[in-house]
């Protein structure tokens, strides 16, 4: 139980006092009462302060729910500040978790203010903060509370909002409503073409100015405007290259994680259906939806991606996708399954696109190139590419991931080898 | 406030390395005082090896080693000269440095407003040196009637007793 405990400089201030007072009675040395005479104020002013409350502490984040590099305020709250004049809070170090004032340190005079801590994870994925020791000192530094271990809040720190945006339409729209042109012709309100009425047409889609001037009923015919099906398939199978957080360098998941968030955003606000499926040990997969309370689900997913995780590559993707759907395929390409996988999605049918997410995160070494750490980088290399290359072969466009218009010129060529007249065996 | 590098733990404030050193320059400056006359070897040795230990660990029983080297040494002497005053000023010093550290680890910054509070509470607390020096220096003990020291020892009984009473910890 935590309770007032006499501080160090207390002790030896009474001490110096009684030891002055006692030698200088004693035994007559009157030096000893000159120079314990200041510390017999110290020792009676800390004694008389003491505080008899019994205080409850506790600390309060202002934000629950965070991406990563945007900061919180941890908060002190006591229910009882009598008899109190300092409070000093140390914050545990976490990894990928940076404070303000650095070091987690931070201590005020309670009339001033109760000092604050800021916690700013530098790092999406799960992140332990708020863990700190808290003090608090009595008037005259005399009498000591805690310190106390505060516990620690964990919560899934969500990956940055990337900022991205395409200008090309996803090359098959399958919905019923949305943003993309369809290639039927519909309600919509892009102009596709003016032809004669026919019975059955909307009298508001005439076309009076061409109707007069033919002297035959015209009418304006639109385009149908759907939201189409997108799902991002994330290589979860492992992680390479050191994360340096928000801050620093990527790892090859951290590209694929933040690559997602930011494609997800991107589609679901545009008006499109988007899913998920995370290959890894624990795999999760999350079906299409669409929304602001969707994409939530879909951030939270990213966030828990565990980067320990080492699983088996399926041989199949089993996405339950329709024809229409566009499969984004984030992955720094590393294993033979996966790409298989991808490959028997592309033989379906399905508009697939890899998105080449390794980065930085396998740069050349320095040092001597027959070094074995450095052969096995290069073979991996090796192997890498001629992967990429069969699956372009395979007609299964790969783009390296470079943030806002990475996909604007692959998801062209799809839309117009999606137009293209398809002979059927 | 700016950090140094080097020997010192990484985030240790320049105003934390500034009360560090004047915890162990303080008490090695009382006895320095006393110059041309060299303490016991010992002493010489002590108290800037539990000064130093002192300024490390701020809120150690430690601390009171080199204050009480410092006083029983000047109080070997018995010459109560203005030196004496300085001493108790030094110490004083060296005591107030010591608990502003103590409020936290290295990496706290030091407050402007708690130095200011406990420069002032070291000017009041030198208030009670002084008149100790002048009385010290003006009255003639002997001139004392006999049941003062009596009753002065017993108020010294009852104020360590009280002490001791107040000091001890609720904690079971």
């Amino acid at each position: 139980m935590t309770s007032w405990r006499p501080t160090p400089a207390l002790v030896r201030a009474c001490l110096l006092t009684l030891g002055g007072v006692t030698g200088g009675v004693v035994l007559g040395q009157e030096v000893l009462v000159v120079l314990a005479a200041p510390f017999a104020v110290l020792a009676v002013m800390g004694l008389v302060a003491r505080p008899r409350t019994a205080p409850r502490v506790s600390a309060q984040l202002d934000h629950v729910r965070l991406h990563e590099g945007q900061s919180t305020t941890s908060r002190l709250a006591i229910d009882d500040l009598e008899g109190v004049e300092h409070v000093t809070r140390v914050a545990f170090e976490a990894p990928h978790v940076a404070t303000q004032p650095a070091y987690g340190a931070a201590g005020a005079l309670v009339e001033a203010d109760l000092p604050t801590i800021v916690f700013s994870p530098r790092r999406w994925g799960r992140r332990a903060v708020g863990a700190e020791r808290v003090a608090l000192t009595s008037a005259w530094a005399g009498w000591v509370w805690g310190p106390l271990d505060l516990p620690e809040r964990g919560f899934n720190v969500l990956p940055q909002t990337a900022p991205y945006d395409t200008r090309a339409e996803v090359p098959q729209p399958d919905g019923l409503v949305g943003r993309h042109r369809s290639r039927r012709i519909g309600s919509g309100t892009e102009f596709e073409g003016i032809r004669p009425f026919a019975t059955g047409d909307r009298l508001k889609r005439i076309t009076w100015p061409v109707s007069l001037r033919t002297g035959e009923l015209h009418v304006i015919t639109t385009r149908a405007e759907q939201d189409a099906g997108v799902w991002l398939v994330l290589d979860g199978l492992g992680d390479m290259g050191v994360s340096g957080g928000i801050d620093g360098a990527a790892s090859t998941l951290d590209l694929t994680v933040r690559a997602a968030s930011a494609l997800a955003e991107h589609h679901i606000r545009t008006g499109d259906r988007v899913g998920m499926l995370v290959v890894s040990a624990d795999g999760t997969r999350v079906p299409l939806g669409s929304g602001a309370r969707h994409l939530q689900r879909l951030q939270g997913t990213l966030a828990r991606v565990r980067a320990e995780a080492r699983g088996v590559a399926p041989e199949r993707l089993d996405l339950g996708a329709g024809a229409g759907s566009v499969v984004y395929v984030l992955s720094p390409m590393f294993f033979t399954p996966l790409v298989t996988a991808t490959a028997t999605l592309q033989r379906g049918g399905g508009s697939v696109v890899v998105i080449d997410t390794i980065g930085d995160a396998v740069a050349a070494r320095d040092g001597d190139p027959r070094e074995l750490a450095s052969l096995a980088a290069r073979m991996q290399k090796i192997e890498r590419d001629d992967r990429l290359q069969r699956l372009a072969g395979l007609g299964t466009p790969v783009v390296p991931w470079r943030g806002p218009g990475t996909l604007d010129t692959v998801l062209q060529q799809l839309a117009r080898r999606g137009r293209a007249p398809r002979v059927r065996a | 406030m700016a950090t140094t590098g080097g020997l010192i733990a990484p985030g240790t404030t320049r105003a934390v390395v500034v009360l560090r050193v004047l915890v162990v320059a303080l008490p090695c400056v009382a006895l320095a005082l006393a110059i041309p006359e060299v303490p016991h070897w010992f002493v010489l040795v002590a108290v800037p090896l539990s000064a130093a230990a002192w300024a490390r660990v701020p809120d150690h029983a430690v601390g009171i080693v080199p204050l009480v080297l410092v006083a029983g040494w000047w109080a070997s002497r018995g010459v109560v000269d203005w030196r004496v005053l300085v001493v108790a000023v030094l110490l004083l010093a060296a005591h107030l440095s010591a608990v502003m550290l103590s409020y936290g680890p290295g990496a706290l910054p030091v407050d402007r407003g708690l130095v200011r509070l406990w420069l002032r509470r070291g000017l009041l607390a030198l208030v009670p040196a002084l008149v100790a020096w002048v009385s010290v220096r003006g009255i003639d003990p002997s001139l004392a009637p006999p049941w003062l020291w009596l009753t002065t020892a017993s108020m010294t009984a009852v104020v360590l007793l009280v002490t001791a009473r107040l000091t001890r910890s609720d904690a079971r």
